[in-house]
């Protein structure tokens, strides 16, 4: 009897390795502190960073504590187990244990080996005591971690410097420090079968729309995959269109922007290990905003924003332009100009979309070899793209002058705009406007911009239409998208977001008191 | 179901892209084998062939990526060939046929007409000029002292092409016909048409190249050359533009003694009065002038001096719009449009009894020139600058 009882036993331990960590949900924490240390040494086989130091409470009770090593503060844990190494008491004083001895600012009681196991390689330190089937779990994190630093990705010449790192917490803390107030809701969410990722989505209650919020939590809890690396991972999987080439979620790496988006009712999602931090829903022109234009004075941003218009459309269109009216529409071509190109092309061995295909795609390799590279290579990258691509080429009459020049210019136009997954999407789509152009012309290239924006009049980010709001219209919301209205007009939040409370300051006080104080 | 409808649409557009490709690129034409046009010429032949001439860029020469500039030295950057036909279309055909590059209409900035052309009529040219769309109603119009191909062969200094130094010289003289006036002028009862005269003249000290002249105007009576009227004679021709460009002028103010203005504003108002038949135009000028050049050392500070000069300014130009107008009414070509004034004022008198025999009556008619002349600006000094100062 005894003997196939403990057949079983080890049958179950055995297997046990085999089950991913949410699958140890119904295993609870066994009594017997020994069964304990059986088990987590089978789970823990070959895994030469996990530590289990035994040791006995005063009255000679067994405990012992689990941790991973490095993802612990070792002073603190130190100072726990002295404390509980002089402890007085009996058996079941777990909860004597939790509330009268131990130092420790975060404790808390689990029960099953999921809780436990899963806090214990978060970085918690588990006390195991025996007699007990409750394990206390001591959040003392002493992982590394980078510092806050500027973020790379998105400059600005005014604004906070801060940046998120690859710490969820000390990301929500950024956060937090932006938004003091308890609307401000940060719902854990774990993810991944292997990694057990930490998500945290963060929105502020009661300016939400409750619906949007329970749409993005309940297409996250959907998510069954083994691991998430980068936020990367979560953003395809919450996206409405997959196969759309244009992003219809943001990123950010500033505390600022994402409280700023937490403020249009909009919706945070944290992924720990990425500074980058997701943002639903998201409009087209939200793309287009970066997050200096609302420290600058409005006039500026104002003119920032028509010039990256303007310069998404020759990013766009150029080359394809630049192909349709060489080779289709040379009456369109001022007649002066119309003799320059003839005579920069006249040497040229290849029709006007193949030099513009060669010219496109190394442009777009020497993009990717310069960001891909170890930096210290970077500057051959760009003294071979100068010299080699641009000068030589065109003095061996391979490519000609004025494609250089509209290549340059499309480089340049596709880098004004502020978020870089947008910027992607309009390179890309580049390419089937030149093909368009070289066979069919300037009819061509407005047959694929009316394809194009066809396809982002139907796309939708969580049920906001992307064009919003200029298509559906909703003259209220220009005031951020076609100009950047000083802060005294933009009383209401945007309406496109559903957000609830929609006043977010009061103009009158402020004119009342800048009149008062003449 | 759902997945036929599927493979459906998927092959659907298979098909469409895979016609797309089909197609090839149809029209598509690179520059490199086009051969543009800046002008051309047409001369009427004696026996009665249409020969048309085109200048075309040798756009090699224009310098390319490695030449490193190309400039006028040496080789000439453009050639001119012509060919006859019947028609303008059946030369164009032949030339053509001599063509490696496919001849483009769109960029010409000139056409030239040969005197011969022009006594024989524009309208047949015209057409082909209308109705063919690669053809630009923007591009000037002249008329060529003799044939329209020397003004081609001409290699103006200033300019790489003499198309270019045409269109430059007539623009800067202020008369500019496009093909788009010539004809509302040859469709526009009570207007005739009128085009600058170019030829091209050596140049002085005799160098190397030929360059263009504006000689003065010819005047069209229908669509045929009527008289050629002088630079002397086409003083006036200036204030009968719808826009007025600046001009400089000069006379005696004493005896010998010449001064020259710049005529800056210039306004023109015509009045017809129709009394027992007979047409009479009241022609009110208003200028505006600055002194440039004094040979007389007058004091401009006196206000009696600038008045002397105001109203020997305001003969100058009554001078001047009356000598073209004579011109006008002695060829019966009403260039001015004085028809279309007597049109707008008396309508229902015009298509009674001027329409038809425009031409006739305008042999009848008499005309009165008001001229008043201001001179605000006298230049940087009263006097010339070397004279004794007035103690």
């Amino acid at each position: 009897m005894k003997h196939t009882r403990q057949s079983k036993k080890e049958q179950n331990i055995a297997q046990l390795n085999e089950k991913s960590l949410s699958e140890l949900e119904s295993f609870p924490v066994r009594s017997s502190l020994e069964e304990n240390i059986e088990i987590l040494e089978h789970l823990f086989q070959d895994c030469s960073d996990f530590v289990l130091r035994e040791f006995q409470l005063k009255d000679s009770v067994q405990a012992c504590a689990v941790f991973v090593d490095g993802l612990i503060d070792t002073q603190s844990v130190n100072e726990a187990l002295r404390a509980l190494m002089i402890l007085k008491g009996g058996r079941e004083s777990i909860r004597s244990i939790e509330h009268e001895v131990l130092p420790v600012s975060q404790i808390s009681e689990v029960t099953s080996y999921k809780d436990f196991l899963s806090a214990v390689l978060g970085g918690d330190t588990g006390i195991l005591v025996d007699g007990n089937d409750i394990a206390l779990t001591l959040g003392i994190r002493g992982a590394e971690k980078r510092s806050v630093n500027e973020p790379e990705g998105e400059a600005v010449v005014r604004g906070p410097r801060e940046g998120f790192i690859e710490n969820i917490r000390t990301n929500t803390s950024l956060l937090r420090r932006k938004l003091k107030t308890p609307r401000l809701k940060m719902k854990s969410i774990v993810v991944g079968k292997e990694s057990n990722t930490n998500l945290v989505v963060s929105y502020l209650e009661g300016i939400v729309d409750p619906a949007l919020r329970d749409e993005v939590i309940s297409r996250i809890e959907h998510i069954e995959i083994d691991a998430v690396l980068e936020s990367g991972y979560i953003e395809e999987m919450i996206q409405d269109n997959a196969l759309s080439p244009f992003p219809q979620v943001q990123y950010s790496e500033r505390p600022d922007t994402v409280a700023a988006a937490l403020l249009e009712g909009r919706i945070a999602i944290f992924v720990d290990g990425t500074p980058m931090v997701l943002i639903v829903p998201t409009t087209f022109w939200m793309m287009m905003q970066a997050n200096e234009d609302y420290y600058e004075r409005f006039q500026m941003a104002t003119l920032v924003r028509w010039l990256r218009y303007l310069f998404l459309a020759i990013s766009l269109v150029t080359p394809a332009g630049y192909v349709a009216i060489s080779t289709f529409h040379q009456e369109m071509l001022p007649t002066t100009l119309l003799l320059s190109i003839a005579a920069a092309r006249e040497s040229i061995p290849f029709p006007a979309i193949v030099e513009a295909l060669i010219m496109e795609i190394s442009f777009e390799a020497l993009r990717e070899a310069g960001i891909r590279l170890p930096k210290t290579v970077g500057q051959a990258v760009s003294i071979l793209g100068a010299l080699v691509v641009g000068q030589a080429a065109v003095q061996a009459g391979i490519v000609s002058a004025p494609m250089v020049i509209v290549v340059s210019i499309t480089g340049i136009a596709s880098f004004t705009v502020p978020h870089y997954n947008a910027s992607i999407a309009l390179r890309m789509l580049r390419f089937p406007l030149m093909f368009a152009a070289s066979f069919l012309g300037i009819y061509g290239i407005l047959v694929g911009i009316l394809l194009i924006m066809g396809h982002m009049a139907n796309l939708r980010s969580f049920g906001v239409p992307y064009l919003s709001p200029l298509a559906p219209m909703s003259i209220g919301d220009f005031k951020d998208v076609l100009i950047r209205a000083p802060w005294t007009i933009m009383e209401k939040r945007p309406s496109f977001t559903g957000v609830e409370d929609e006043k977010r300051l009061n103009t009158a006080s402020i004119n009342k008191s800048r009149q008062t104080s003449d | 179901m759902k997945r036929s409808s599927r493979f459906k649409i998927a092959s659907i557009i298979v098909i469409l892209i895979h016609s797309l490709l089909l197609t090839g690129c149809w029209d598509r034409v690179e520059v490199n084998d086009l051969a543009l046009i800046l002008a051309f010429a047409v001369d009427k032949e004696e026996d009665g062939l249409y020969r048309m001439s085109v200048q075309l860029p040798l756009v090699s020469s224009l310098g390319g990526p490695s030449g490193g500039g190309g400039g006028t030295s040496g080789d000439k950057s453009y050639y001119v060939d012509s060919a006859t036909g019947k028609t303008l279309r059946e030369a164009n055909n032949v030339l053509q046929s001599r063509m490696s590059r496919k001849l483009f209409y769109a960029h010409h900035r000139v056409i030239v007409i040969g005197e011969e052309t022009a006594k024989s009529g524009l309208r047949e040219i015209l057409d082909v000029i209308a109705r063919f769309p690669e053809n630009r109603l923007t591009a000037y119009m002249v008329v060529a002292k003799g044939k329209g191909f020397d003004l081609l062969k001409a290699q103006p200094q200033f300019e790489r092409f003499s198309a270019e130094a045409m269109r430059e010289l007539i623009k800067m003289v202020g008369v500019t016909v496009t093909v788009k006036d010539i004809a509302q002028m040859l469709n526009t009862p009570g207007v005739d048409a009128y085009l600058p005269v170019l030829a091209s003249v050596d140049s002085r000290p005799k160098g190397k190249s030929k360059e263009i002249e504006l000689i003065g105007f010819s005047m069209f009576r229908d669509d045929r050359f009527a008289h050629f009227l002088t630079l002397e004679h086409a003083k006036g021709i200036r204030w009968f533009q719808p826009t007025f460009y600046s001009y400089a002028t000069d006379f005696d103010i004493r005896k010998n003694r010449e001064i020259s203005v710049q005529v800056n504003q210039g306004r023109m108002e015509i009045t017809p009065i129709v009394r027992n038949g007979k047409v009479h135009f009241q022609i009110n000028v208003h200028a505006r002038a600055a002194i440039i050049e004094d040979h007389s050392g007058t004091d401009w500070g006196n206000s009696k001096n600038l008045r002397m000069l105001e109203n020997k300014l305001a003969a100058n130009i009554s001078e001047g719009i009356r000598t073209t107008l004579q011109e006008m009414v002695k060829n019966q070509s009403d260039i001015a449009g004085l028809g279309l004034v007597l049109a707008r004022k008396y309508p229902q008198l015009w298509k009674t009894s001027f329409r038809e025999n425009w031409d006739k009556h305008l042999k009848a008619v008499t005309f009165e020139i008001r001229t008043r002349a201001t001179v605000p600006n006298i230049g940087q000094t009263t006097e010339n600058l070397t004279k004794e100062e007035m103690r």
